[in-house]
């Protein structure tokens, strides 16, 4: 009894290993064949879920950005100019000089893949269920900058938007624009036939707009729910099965630009843990992976795979150092410029960062990228910060700390430690901050890293007020609102109604920085919130000056210490494909599948 | 076999209720869990690049999902919501019930831990009755210590040491996943053969894991068995060694059918690092993923159907139990 | 070796006389049990002292991030450059203080609930062994990972009691059957009749006969609060803290890639290892005692 039994365990594991041995060679005999399969994954989406619809608007649908899902046009981030765009369900697309409305012109001709022809009805009832989902063109909220006045179908192809013009935005047209569309003879249900009515109603003042308003954000819970039966697209593909680690994707022979699409297949991987697409990269399994940080080890492993084709580009966010002011000794500039002196951002962004970060050149609120756009040659007047103890004494004296036996002190003489909160999870954060308690205490400054459970967690905390230091992300581009809202926005006290700048006191509506609320910037007092508050409608041109003030307002008040400016990693493999964009180009910021389905991509011959 | 129906009834009313307790229990611990999934998702978009009026309207429609009212009403929905089945609906699922995304889940926990649960079971039993037999010998005690040290290994620590063996230093077998998506799905050898290709570093890590118990337990059971009468008698009647074998073999298997009853009960959250560590996407998975992304109905769903296993297969090994013991058979009161 | 059951033939005092004598006998038949004592005094060397050898913030070397093993890093560096053995040391005192209070908090309630169980029997006993186990039905790492979303873990303290108050179940339950047992064989009854105390009986009869088999409990709780608690760090859901063995593991992997390339294996390595002893060296040390308390299973 016992011999057999021990045979049937045996044959057992000997049944298991051999079946993954014939499950691996299948794999690389029936994935080769066909005009190429893609392999990829969504970095801005670990885990695929089999249960999710093929809905663009459901954060865990299977419509993958660029490749089943479409938008009118595809936003290129330009670094100073909001307004370019690559073509998507949009062929062209023609801006009021005054950007007071958009014509947005169709591909003619152009089919989902069920061969129904793409018009300017589906556009419509995309702009429709873009307003039950919150959109900035498409708001409802009263005032709301760059929010569309009347959405007119011109012609079957032709579609115009005009904007409202009482709180007009120069980013009304990437509002617009940046908009899902989704086929109206599958999705029509969605909306009831007299949405457009309550859309209208919806606008005045009084409790019947409210009610109105209320029905159609109502609306938006039924939209991401909503489940196609068979996913209809307009894009380079349409989804043909997913499981819960992997999704398949297979050509869609209408889409406009079909016979320039070089993969008959997309296969996209499941990863929960960066750790995983490492093991893929590694293996050459990926055609194309996003940001990914790795750790030098493990990036040179990377880089000794076959075919592997690393393109570097900007990525519009900075991570930032930032303080309390209402803390002491954190309400004293000279404090924080001490320690900007103290603070060895290389060493930090090597630590942390080494392959997804440049340490900042200075602090000035903008990414050193766009920073050189914006400020031109004045970025270089900008104090650097470059590490200087002298200097961090000099600061610290001034701010009236004492130094007792090497340490320093508060100008009270009680004991000072630099208390820095980041959320566990956030490696290179704690990561940066571990090795800045390195370098304070290093200096005679004591210093301590605390975790919090969780980044909501942090993000209810810090805006509370609870944390003396922790880390902020900045400069998010490229609107130059958007860059400098993260330091003069909500979190130091100004909101933005109805363009209405305000300013709260520290402790209330969000305001955890707790700056003043004017600065003194070479001699002369500004507002930096107000500032900011006009970046919302002025061009590129009038922005400039304003911008150049807000960096010297940033550099010489410090409310954060900019850190690093990220740095978007991207890897690709030539093994099977080729034409991958060049390094800094713009579409690094775009999902690989637009530049797939802008026929880029060519096949390895 | 009244006496059993009786018993299988407080059992079920018993059990019940302690699911209802445990609903209760998860309820007011998840909703009382700080901090802003809505906040957190808009921060996490823009960090990945996303612009703030995207990330805004990505994470706007989160609201409508988030429970509304008193904490004393969300109770009473969510009590009632659980007759019908209904736990309500996940945040990071928008859209899908918590239900589906469980069951959805469930099945890719089941099969890896309960074939796990076999192989081990089968290899431990018989690696038991060997070390209680060659207790004094150098394999008994080979057995015995590896059946500790196994056994007392936590389930992270074999499943890192697995993964670093075959998926780095040789690289045979996939970290993560299911099925290759290239083979339609189905009974064909294809994706057969990669379904048990993606499975077989949990369930082998599952059986390594648990093993230890199982020859621990065998082998102590065995123990007892060996210094019982009627083996003694039977050994002095001079019967074959064999046939000694299976009685002692017989005997003491019995209370480890229990064990396996009470172990079937781990069947959906026995694995959480396991499936952590290979990326498989089953309940613990998901656990861990609700947990961190604070997703309250989804992370309360998945703790109550975890528990209310358990508490299933307690019922099950009672009265599995009942069955082979005799004096409750008999409707002897039986001491606990 | 959970399935001690007590051969409660001699008193405590014939008891003690003995003990010293058996413990002896059966270290020096299997010298692995001695090493296992050895590393077990090791660890609490480690916990106790091993911090005092190093200042408080570890200096790091920018310059050797991921360094591999060497006479200078036994077990390499991390990420940050810094040492990964004095990490291990200095780490063993959360890791081992916070198992240790778990162990002495289940300890103590799992008997105490126990032997008040088992002794006054009636409605407390239903009552009490109800909660018991409802205690035991709950699976514990997934409630400690929903507990984790409320609980604070900043101290070792902390983390031990949450631990500890959710362990007593398991040794609730032992005592209690023990306690029955004892009772069953007419023990409790025989103490009343020469009218001795209750307090009499359950301090100086029942307790001292049901005492290794509480140490060994003890024991296996540490293990166990050592595993939940590294574990719960490792999978992330925690707090981290600088030096945690649990967080080591999470960063090797999650961090520096221990799964995917070699250079952060030796950081991996040693929590692991740690580990593996600890495990190691509480088997063998379970191992002996079970042999010296429990002589069913002494070989003739």
């Amino acid at each position: 009894m016992k011999r057999l039994a021990a045979v049937v365990a045996l044959l057992g594991l000997t049944a298991v290993t051999a079946c993954s041995g014939g499950g691996t060679t299948n794999e690389s005999s029936s994935g080769g064949g066909g005009g190429g399969l893609f392999t990829t994954i969504d970095v801005n989406r670990p885990g695929i879920d089999p249960n999710g619809p093929a809905n663009p608007y459901n954060p865990k649908g299977n419509s993958f950005l660029g490749y089943n899902a479409m938008k009118l046009a595809w936003v290129k981030n330009h670094l100073t100019d909001p307004n370019q765009f690559y073509p998507g369900i949009a062929e062209s697309w023609e801006i009021a000089e005054d950007n007071s409305s958009i014509t947005i012109k169709l591909h003619a001709g152009n089919k989902w893949s069920d061969g129904r022809p793409v018009t300017a009805e589906d556009v419509r009832l995309s702009i429709g269920v873009a307003y039950t989902q919150g959109s900035t063109a498409f708001a409802l909220t009263p005032g709301a900058a760059g929010a569309a006045a009347d959405v007119e179908v011109v012609d079957d192809l032709t579609v115009k938007v005009t904007q409202d013009m009482t709180n007009p935005s120069s980013k009304f047209a990437r509002g617009v624009l940046d908009t899902f569309v989704a086929p109206a003879h599958i999705w029509g249900s969605v909306l009831p036939d007299d949405f457009w009515d309550k859309l209208k109603a919806s606008r005045g003042e009084g409790e019947d707009a409210e009610k109105a308003r209320e029905e159609i954000t109502a609306l938006g819970e039924k939209i991401i729910a909503f489940a196609p039966e068979k996913d209809v697209s307009a894009g380079p593909f349409t989804l043909e099965r997913v499981n819960p680690g992997e999704a398949l994707l297979v050509k869609n022979p209408n889409f406009y630009n079909a016979a320039n699409v070089a993969p008959d297949q997309v296969k996209f991987l499941n990863y929960t843990g960066n750790e995983q697409i490492w093991n893929y990269l590694i293996s050459g399994k990926l055609d194309h992976a996003g940001f990914t940080a790795a750790p030098a080890d493990v990036m040179n492993r990377i880089k000794q795979a076959p075919g592997t084709n690393i393109i570097k580009g900007y990525s519009p966010v900075a991570v930032g150092m930032a303080f309390n002011q209402t803390k002491k000794p954190y309400d004293n500039v000279h404090v924080r410029r001490g320690l900007a002196y103290l603070i060895d951002r290389a060493e930090v962004t090597k630590v942390a960062s080494p392959e997804g970060g440049t340490a900042a050149v200075t602090t000035s609120g903008i990414h050193q990228k766009p920073a050189q756009e914006w400020l031109g040659a004045e970025l270089n007047n900008l104090e650097p910060y470059n590490p200087d103890p002298a200097k961090a004494e000099e600061e610290f004296e001034a701010a009236g700390l004492q130094k007792k036996d090497g340490k320093w002190a508060l100008p009270d003489g009680s004991p000072w430690k630099v208390t820095m909160t980041a959320p566990s999870g956030f490696s290179d954060w704690i990561a940066a901050q571990e090795n800045i308690k390195g370098q304070l205490v290093e200096a005679g400054v004591d210093a301590e890293v605390v975790t919090v459970a969780d980044y909501p967690l942090y993000l209810e905390e810090i805006a509370a007020g609870k944390y003396d230091v922790g880390f902020w992300l900045i400069a998010l581009g490229p609107a130059p609102y958007d860059i400098f809202q993260r330091l003069y926005g909500a979190s130091n006290g100004w909101t933005n109604v109805a363009g209405k700048i305000t300013h709260s006191a520290p402790g209330k509506n969000g305001n955890w920085m707790g700056g003043a609320e004017e600065v003194e910037v070479d001699g002369t007092k500004i507002n930096p919130g107000e500032l900011t508050g006009k970046l919302n409608s002025v061009g590129a041109e009038e922005a400039k000056p304003i911008m150049l003030q807000l960096a010297k307002a940033a550099n010489q008040d410090l409310p954060v210490i900019q850190l690093w400016d990220y740095v978007n990693t991207q890897f690709t493999n030539t093994s099977r494909f080729t034409g991958f964009p060049e390094q800094d180009s713009d579409l690094l910021r775009l999902p690989a599948g637009v530049w797939i389905q802008l026929g880029m991509v060519k096949k390895t011959s | 076999m009244t006496v059993i129906a009786r018993r299988l009834a407080g059992h079920l009313a018993r059990g019940i209720v302690m699911i209802l307790v445990v609903a209760t229990i998860s309820f007011f611990i998840v909703r009382n869990i700080p901090g802003d999934p809505v906040a957190a998702r808009y921060q996490k978009l823009l960090e990945q690049g996303m612009s703030p009026e995207a990330a805004e309207r990505a994470t706007a429609v989160m609201y409508g999902f988030l429970p509304q009212g008193s904490m004393w009403e969300q109770y009473v929905d969510y009590m009632t919501g659980l007759f019908r089945l209904d736990l309500g609906v996940s945040v990071t699922h928008p859209g899908s019930p918590v239900t589906s995304v469980l069951l959805g889940a469930a099945k890719w926990t089941v099969l890896p831990v309960l074939a796990g649960t076999l192989l081990s079971f089968l290899v431990g039993v018989i690696m038991g009755v060997y070390a209680a037999i060659k207790r004094s010998g150098k394999l008994g005690d080979f057995l015995a210590v590896s059946g500790s040290l196994l056994h007392g290994v936590p389930q992270y620590v074999l499943a890192l040491l697995m993964g670093a063996i075959f998926t780095t230093l040789i690289p045979i077998l996939p970290q993560g996943g299911t099925a290759d998506i290239l083979y339609e799905p189905g009974f064909n050898a294809g994706y057969i053969g990669s379904l048990i290709e993606h499975a077989t570093l949990p369930v082998v890590t599952y059986a390594l894991a648990s093993y230890g118990g199982w020859i621990l337990a065998m082998k102590s059971s065995v123990v007892t068995v060996l210094g019982d009468d009627f083996i003694l008698a039977a050994e002095l009647r001079g019967m074959k060694r064999t046939i000694v074998f299976r009685y002692v073999a017989r005997n003491a298997i019995l209370p480890l059918f229990t064990i396996l009853a009470l172990s079937l009960g781990l069947l959906f959250g026995g694995a959480i690092f396991i499936e952590k560590i290979f990326n498989y996407p089953g309940l613990g998975f998901l656990l861990i993923d609700s947990v961190v992304n604070r997703d309250y109905a989804l992370m309360g769903g998945a703790f109550l159907l975890i528990t209310a296993a358990i508490i299933v297969a307690n019922i099950l090994a009672d009265l599995f139990y009942s069955v082979i013991d005799p004096r409750v058979r008999s409707g002897e009161e039986v001491s606990a | 070796m959970s399935s001690a059951i007590l051969e409660t033939t001699g008193t405590a005092a014939t008891m003690r006389r003995n003990f010293w004598r058996g413990v002896w006998r059966v270290m020096r038949r299997k010298p692995s049990r001695l090493f296992g004592a050895v590393i077990l005094l090791g660890f609490v060397f480690m916990g106790v002292f091993g911090p005092m050898f190093y200042p408080e913030v570890l200096p790091r070397d920018t310059s050797k991030l991921y360094a591999p093993m060497s006479a200078e890093h036994w077990f390499g560096t991390d990420g940050q450059g810094r040492d990964v053995l004095a990490q291990v040391i200095t780490g063993s005192r959360y890791v081992l203080l916070s198992a240790l209070v778990t162990a002495v908090i289940t300890v103590v309630l799992g008997t105490a609930i126990g032997l008040f169980s088992g002794f006054k029997r009636g409605r407390w006993d239903t009552v009490l062994m109800r909660l018991t186990d409802m205690k035991l039905t709950i699976p514990g790492l997934p409630l400690l990972l929903v507990l984790s979303t409320v609980w604070s873990f900043g101290s070792a303290l902390e983390m031990g009691l949450l631990l500890g108050l959710l362990g007593w179940g398991g040794v609730a339950r032992a005592v209690r059957s023990q306690t029955l047992s004892l009772r069953e064989r007419g023990f409790i009854e025989a103490a009343r009749g020469l009218g001795l105390s209750t307090s009499h009986i359950v301090g100086k009869e029942l307790l001292p006969s049901m005492a290794p088999y509480i140490a060994m409990n003890m024991l296996i709780a540490v293990t166990g609060a050592v595993y939940a608690q590294v574990g719960l760090f490792f999978l992330g859901v925690l707090p981290y803290e600088a030096d945690n063995w649990g967080v080591m593991l999470n960063l090797s992997v999650f961090g520096g890639g221990a799964l995917t390339t070699t250079a952060a294996l030796p950081y991996m390595l040693a929590p692991l290892l740690a580990i593996l002893l600890l495990t190691l060296a509480i088997v063998l040390v379970v191992d002996a005692m079970d042999e010296i308390f429990n002589p069913r299973l002494r070989e003739e």
